[in-house]
């Protein structure tokens, strides 16, 4: 397993507090999270995954500081806790872009030049798999098959697949993401009362 | 995504209460898998598909938009809208079929949902230019009658795409929670063995051991606390067999987990689904729910003694977690790495407990053999693989999608038949089986009937039933080299042949596809297969060669051209390509010298562009860049 390593490189290097801060400035306190959890599933060690789920899902991802609150919690070490969590791709240290863009390396996306899509988001956003933008509107992952092989080549943002790509309709759909974001930039940013 | 939060009605049911729902609703759904040409003033279910393909073709809005038109057209007593599980045809999504009639509407976008409710629900009309047809050597078939769904023999998919996955009572009707019954009141678990056992069901996750025998192992360890476990962690790229039944009838992988509790003396149970597929978890998280609330699941399954319960853990994204050792480190929350077996997990699983773990699809597979006996399922398929087998096929093959065949049917009826043949016009080459474990099947051996055996004869595996149509495009060193990166990706590296081992051979592989090899590079290569395969630890690294191994033995000559004449005879390793502007394409939009990062294409503006061969870096940038198809690699 290399990329464990380099995930965690990188996120030394960006100092994770402020990265939660600015993925979610009203997301609820870890701890509660974790405390909620603990008190509603009662066991032992094996609840340690759905546990780094819910702060994956809630927090975009899982920084150093939640998994000392987890590990606590536990009663397991730091280490432990790190151990696990680095083992699943799933979980990451650094949060992702809004727009998280999952381009699916399945055999079938494959097969069907899911790499020039990859080449195309490179290209257009100028960010490397496992980096997001600037702006943190968008981020690129490869993920290992999303099951949806009857619509290769797929990307999933978010929650949504979008299937049937090829490189055109990948920089129709980055610019469709990016004004919609502008917009509900623009629209948060109406709805939060002036002063 | 596609439920309301639906409010579970919390009265147990008894038998007797199976029954009766049976008896209420089974002609609804009996109807849906008719063929009953026009009748006037018939009611009619309008079956969208809401299987994972169809609702990312925005299958729910569609639904949503017919359930409007419906209700406009002051319809609604005559339809009703369902939304189902995957039908299989993917490649038509999002495809809606309106029972009695049997008629499948595929790709249907808004326009075409106002003309089924215009024409067909209010005036009895089907519209027969955009039902689903086939047409091959002049003969017309449609709907039901295209090879696709002809040539298919449903078990484990029996119920997708014709139950509503949010409706317990929709599962009932059709005959479901009747073997659970069957197995608590009217029988004994040595004869519900005795039945699996004769049915020949083989394990459907890839190793295709007898799953009577795992059951007999299970019951006879010692020990009170016993556990089940779904292995529900579909790895395999290219795979989507156990996603759809877990978002299509998650009922039928209860009632199989619930019975198998029953027989082995279990009192809990877990479903270990990718964190990939939310819809699955989603709809499986509410038929649990469901069947809780109806006295299915809980302290008294059906009202008996008998206690049984169920939960979800979620995988997080690790391949390995698909070898039952390693999904059990994993459901206990540790890093999901396998052990050494034995002690096998029938004698020491979960938390050192006897532990009796399936696939998804061998689950929903033992219903229907406890219902219609082993005589029945053993009639089915050939001398040692019994039954039918759900392959997902995808790749270059017209119909992508889900089909379940019976054993022994050969791997060109799948392609050429139910497949549609090759979507190209290039020609059919091989197919992938199996997945990063299994092999490439070559066309000239596609007649080779699909079972357990024949398809490891051939280098190739079951696997978890994934079949990658390839065509001649398609390069077979490159392939390899992808499933290799995979599996280096992917191996826990707890044992040093899988981690260390598939690195030498991915690098090996590598300068292969960059020019760079050796002729003796081949035999390192297959030297080193031999001894992964033998000395790994877990069924990741002991099938991790066979990608190398079975292109090896069918393409050889592929691999020889790489390395003799350094040439990629598909054109897909881009270091072995050289690229050529094509005069009368370029419009001098100058999009390819911007693209290209080592300053190789000159050119101005509205003028032909030109790329210099030895600044060239073959990154294949430009190719990509070019809007009108001008770059042209050879």
């Amino acid at each position: 397993m290399i990329e464990p390593h380099a995930a965690g490189a990188a996120t030394l290097a960006t100092p994770p507090v402020a990265a939660a801060a600015a993925a979610a400035p009203d997301a609820p306190g870890v701890e509660a999270l974790v405390d909620t959890f603990i008190a509603a599933h009662p066991g032992g060690h094996e609840r340690l995954i759905p546990l780094l789920h819910l702060l994956q899902e809630r927090l975009g991802h899982v920084p150093f500081e939640a998994q000392d609150v987890v590990a606590d919690r536990l009663g397991l070490t730091p280490i432990q806790v790190f151990s696990v969590l680095s083992f699943y791709h799933f979980f990451t240290l650094t949060p992702r872009g809004r727009y998280p863009l999952k381009v699916c390396m399945g055999t079938a996306c494959f097969v069907r030049h899911a790499t020039r899509l990859i080449e195309t988001i490179q290209d257009t956003l100028g960010i490397d798999v496992g980096d997001c933008t600037p702006d943190r509107l968008f981020s690129l992952e490869q993920v290992r098959c999303l099951g949806a092989c009857g619509l290769a080549p797929a990307v999933m943002v978010g929650q949504d697949v979008h299937g049937n790509l090829d490189t055109k309709a990948m920089r129709r759909l980055i610019t469709q993401l990016r004004s919609q974001g502008r917009r509900e930039a623009v629209a948060a940013a109406k709805e939060t009362p002036r002063g | 995504m596609a439920s309301a939060p639906v409010t579970i009605t919390a009265a147990p049911l008894g038998v007797g209460d199976l029954a009766r729902i049976r008896a209420e609703r089974r002609p609804r759904l009996e109807a849906r898998l008719a063929s009953l040409r026009p009748e006037r003033g018939v009611v009619r279910d309008v079956l969208v598909c809401a299987g994972g393909g169809c609702v990312s073709c925005r299958s729910t809005t569609l639904a949503a938009e017919f359930e409007r038109l419906i209700a406009a057209s002051g319809l609604s007593d005559r339809a009703r809208v369902v939304q189902v599980g995957c039908m299989g045809l993917c490649e038509a999504a999002p495809l809606v079929l309106v029972a009695p009639d049997g008629v499948y509407y595929p790709r249907v976008d808004f326009s075409l949902a106002r003309r089924i409710v215009t024409e067909h629900l209010a005036e009895d009309a089907p519209i027969g230019e955009a039902e689903l047809t086939h047409e091959r050597d002049g003969e017309v078939r449609r709907s039901r009658d295209v090879p696709f769904f002809a040539r298919q023999l449903k078990i484990a998919l029996r119920n997708c795409g014709v139950v509503d996955p949010l409706s317990l009572d929709d599962y009932i009707a059709l005959d479901g929670y009747q073997a659970l019954a069957h197995v608590l009141l009217e029988t004994t678990p040595d004869a519900v063995l005795d039945t699996l056992k004769r049915s020949g069901l083989r394990g459907r996750g890839g190793a295709g051991f007898p799953a009577g025998l795992k059951w007999q192992f299970v019951r006879e360890a010692a020990g009170d606390e016993k556990y089940i476990i779904c292995n529900g962690d579909e790895g395999d790229p290219g795979a989507f067999m156990d996603r759809s039944i877990l978002e299509g009838d998650p009922h039928s992988v209860i009632e199989g987990m619930a019975i198998a509790g029953h027989v082995v003396g279990a009192r809990r149970g877990y479903v270990y689904v990718r964190a990939e597929y939310p819809l699955a978890i989603e709809r499986l998280g509410h038929a649990i729910l469901e069947a809780r609330a109806a006295g299915i699941l809980g302290a008294r399954v059906l009202g008996t003694e008998a206690a049984f319960d169920l939960e979800i853990r979620i995988g997080a994204g690790a391949f390995v977690c698909g070898e039952e050792t390693a999904l059990i480190a994993s459901v206990e929350g540790k890093r999901g790495m396998p052990r050494p077996r034995p002690p096998f997990p029938a004698q020491a699983g979960l938390w050192g407990r006897p532990t009796l773990i399936n696939n998804v699809e061998t689950w929903a597979n033992v219903s229907p053999i406890v219902l219609r006996g082993a005589a029945w399922f053993a009639g089915i398929g050939t001398a040692r693989s019994k039954g039918t087998k759900v392959f997902a096929l995808a790749g270059d093959v017209r119909n992508t999608g889900l089909v379940e065949v019976p054993m022994g049917i050969s791997l060109r009826e799948i392609v050429h038949d139910i497949g549609g043949g090759i979507r190209s016009d290039q020609p059919f080459k091989a197919v992938q089986a199996g997945g990063p474990s299994g092999g490439c099947v070559p066309a000239e051996a596609a007649d080779v009937p699909v079972d357990y055996e024949s398809l490891q004869s051939l280098g190739a595996v079951m696997g978890s039933g994934g079949l990658i149509v390839l065509h001649e495009g398609t390069c077979m060193v490159e392939l390899t080299r992808f499933f290799l990166e995979f599996l280096v990706d992917e191996s826990c590296g707890k044992c040093p042949p899988c981690r260390i081992g598939l690195r030498v051979m991915l690098n090996l592989v590598e300068r292969i596809t960059k020019g760079l090899a050796a002729l003796e590079d081949l035999d390192t290569l297959m030297g080193l297969a031999r001894h992964i395969q033998r000395s790994s630890l877990c069924g990741l690294g002991q099938t991790a060669p066979n990608a190398v191994i079975s292109t090896l033995e069918h393409f050889r000559d592929e691999w020889e051209t790489h390395i003799y004449d350094r040439r990629c005879p598909a054109l897909q390793c881009r270091a072995l390509l050289t690229y050529e502007i094509n005069e009368a394409l370029c419009n001098g939009c100058t999009l390819c010298a911007k693209a290209c990062t080592s300053n190789a294409i000159t050119g101005e503006l509205k003028q032909l562009h030109r790329i210099d061969a030895l600044l060239c870096t073959h990154c294949g940038a430009c190719v990509t860049a070019c809007n009108r198809g001008a770059v042209v690699a050879h």
